[in-house]
């Protein structure tokens, strides 16, 4: 199993100053998936990010990547050739034309994908002489996107890869990451707080929040074990507590209780019609109801 | 690639002072005529103290064209703007690019950060001996148009002592861009130690003997015509120090 998963974090904690960026992080991201990793702005993910490229060095615990230790100088360089990336602000070379900067990063890697830089180039309709300050925030993204895909990389590893891009760029953007991955062998780990577009092209997702991962799988499997309970009564909603296991969340409004749960629906289900609801419906959730609930959880 | 992008991120910087610096060479050359016809007018200055002192000792270098080339060029001129631009070269780097983001892009290429910061050091390296050689060549070159002549010994030796020696400056302010995200501070606190010292020299008559931009100047070469190996192998060992000083600074740093 092990050699089978590119990222493996375990208990990885990170503190700049007095401030916990990571505290005690879990992580294993299996080769061949689209891993996306969700959680608010400030809940770790660039932090965790920056670890496992070696931009910044753990506190405690550990973090591999294609099983070399990722706080590990010469390790970290073996990583990074490895792996492509797109940090979350785009920024590359100002002074440089877009060929010039295809140029500088296609020299430090020797699987440098001609082919693909070729067709993203037309794709993503680069101005090859244009300097990379007179790019818009979307032309740069796929810039950025180019350069990471380009480098044969194993593992492609994406900051907010859609931040601050209109729709149409958005949708271009992931559907090049979903060409890409149907083509080569290729990993993707990308942190965003956009719920849709993991929705759209993950296959694995960790909820992040705080610095710990709170909920991770696959992403399938999470929506079908996470269920809604709604029960509604013809009176005030009782103040009930549930004792069955994987119950996540209970709310009450008025005369509606709604419950959250992870684990099997029956045993809660005994439990609920026990309260005398006048009507029992159980539903799937989707993934902004399962982020909205793991992370409220634990507010 | 490093290379390049060191020498699009640092060539405007050299430029400038290539073209600077060789203006000023030339003007060094060129003015020498009049300099000459000044000369017996000099005893009539009557300036005393150090300053006094200080001319008359221009005046008698100036009597002949290697002491005036010291004394104009090699001794003020070049010593001073070089000591400028080695500062500028030495800041910036690595850190100073957080500032505008693109240093992540940097830190994701399969590059250690020894190396990120060794080439970027060793370009900076490379166009300070420009600077310090190219100039200084021009007046062997131009000296035959005012009718004297200046050997290009004389011209490489006094420029590897202020290359030698300055290079301290320039490792300084590159040991402090590990430390400031900015290009400014580096830049103003090495010459604000450059300044100091030298106020220091001109003012503490002991340290003077041992001063670091009487090494640069070359006035051991020129009165005696040997190099001060002891003192330019002790700064090249503090400019070696302190590059390796910013090594270390950068490898531990977090972004």
């Amino acid at each position: 199993m092990a050699d089978q998963l590119v990222v493996d974090v375990a208990g990885l904690r990170k503190h700049y100053g007095s401030i916990e960026a990571v505290r005690g992080l879990d992580l294993q991201v299996p080769r061949g998936s689209i891993y996306g990793l969700l959680g608010r702005n400030g809940a770790g993910k660039t932090t965790t990010i920056k670890v496992l490229l070696g931009m910044a060095r753990p506190t405690a615990g550990s973090a591999h990547v294609f099983g070399l230790a990722a706080d590990a100088p010469d390790a970290s360089v073996e990583i990074r050739r490895r792996t492509g990336f797109v940090s979350e602000d785009k920024e590359l070379y100002d002074y440089m034309t877009v060929a010039e900067i295809v140029r500088f990063t296609a020299a430090f890697y020797p699987r440098w994908r001609r082919d693909l830089e070729e067709r993203y180039l037309r794709a993503f309709e680069l101005p090859a002489a244009m300097k990379v300050k007179a790019l818009s925030r979307g032309t740069r993204t796929k810039l950025a996107l180019l350069l990471a895909l380009c480098r044969g990389a194993e593992l492609l590893v994406l900051d907010e890869p859609t931040a601050g891009l209109d729709p149409a760029v958005t949708e271009q953007v992931l559907q090049a990451l979903v060409g890409h991955v149907a083509r080569d062998e290729t990993t993707i780990f990308f942190s965003s707080h956009q719920i849709a577009e993991v929705e759209q092209i993950a296959d694995r997702i960790a909820i992040v929040d705080r610095g710990r991962a709170v909920l991770a799988g696959a992403l399938d499997e999470l929506r079908e074990s996470f269920r809604r309970v709604q029960l509604v009564f013809d009176r005030e909603a009782p103040h009930a507590v549930f004792r069955a296991a994987g119950v996540a969340r209970v709310r009450r409004q008025g005369r509606v209780l709604t419950e959250s749960s992870t684990g099997g629906a029956e045993p809660i289900l005994e439990e609920a019609r026990a309260l005398g609801p006048v009507s029992v419906d159980v539903g799937p959730v989707t993934l902004k109801e399962i982020f909205l609930e793991t992370v409220a959880t634990e507010d | 690639m490093l290379w390049y992008k060191a020498w699009l991120e640092t060539r405007w910087r050299f430029l400038i002072g290539l073209a600077i610096l060789m203006a000023s060479a030339c003007g060094t050359v060129f003015i020498y005529p009049q300099v000459q016809r000044l000369i017996p007018l000099a005893p009539s200055v009557d300036a005393g103290g150090e300053l006094g002192r200080r001319v008359q000792e221009a005046v008698q270098l100036s009597r002949e064209y290697r002491g005036y080339v010291w004394s104009q060029w090699f001794r003020q001129n070049l010593i001073q703007m070089w000591t400028v631009f080695a500062a500028l070269l030495g800041a910036g780097g690595l850190l100073s690019q957080s500032s505008g983001g693109a240093v992540l892009y940097t830190l994701s290429m399969p590059a250690s950060r020894t190396r990120l910061l060794g080439v970027r050091a060793a370009a900076g390296l490379v166009e300070l001996v420009a600077l310090a050689v190219v100039p200084s060549l021009l007046i062997p070159l131009l000296s035959p148009a005012v009718g004297d002549s200046y050997s290009v010994v004389d011209a490489l030796a006094h420029s590897a002592c202020l290359f030698l020696g300055g290079a301290v400056f320039f490792g300084l302010a590159v040991l402090l861009s590990t430390v400031f995200a900015d290009i400014w501070r580096p830049l103003l606190i090495a010459l604000a130690a450059a300044a100091v010292i030298a106020i220091g020299e001109q003012f503490v008559r002991d340290v003077s003997p041992v001063g670091l931009f009487r090494l640069m100047n070359g006035e051991t070469y020129f009165r005696t015509r040997h190099l001060p190996w002891t003192g330019l192998l002790v700064t090249t060992a503090a400019t070696t120090a302190l590059l390796y000083g910013a090594a270390s600074s950068i490898a531990r740093r977090d972004f």
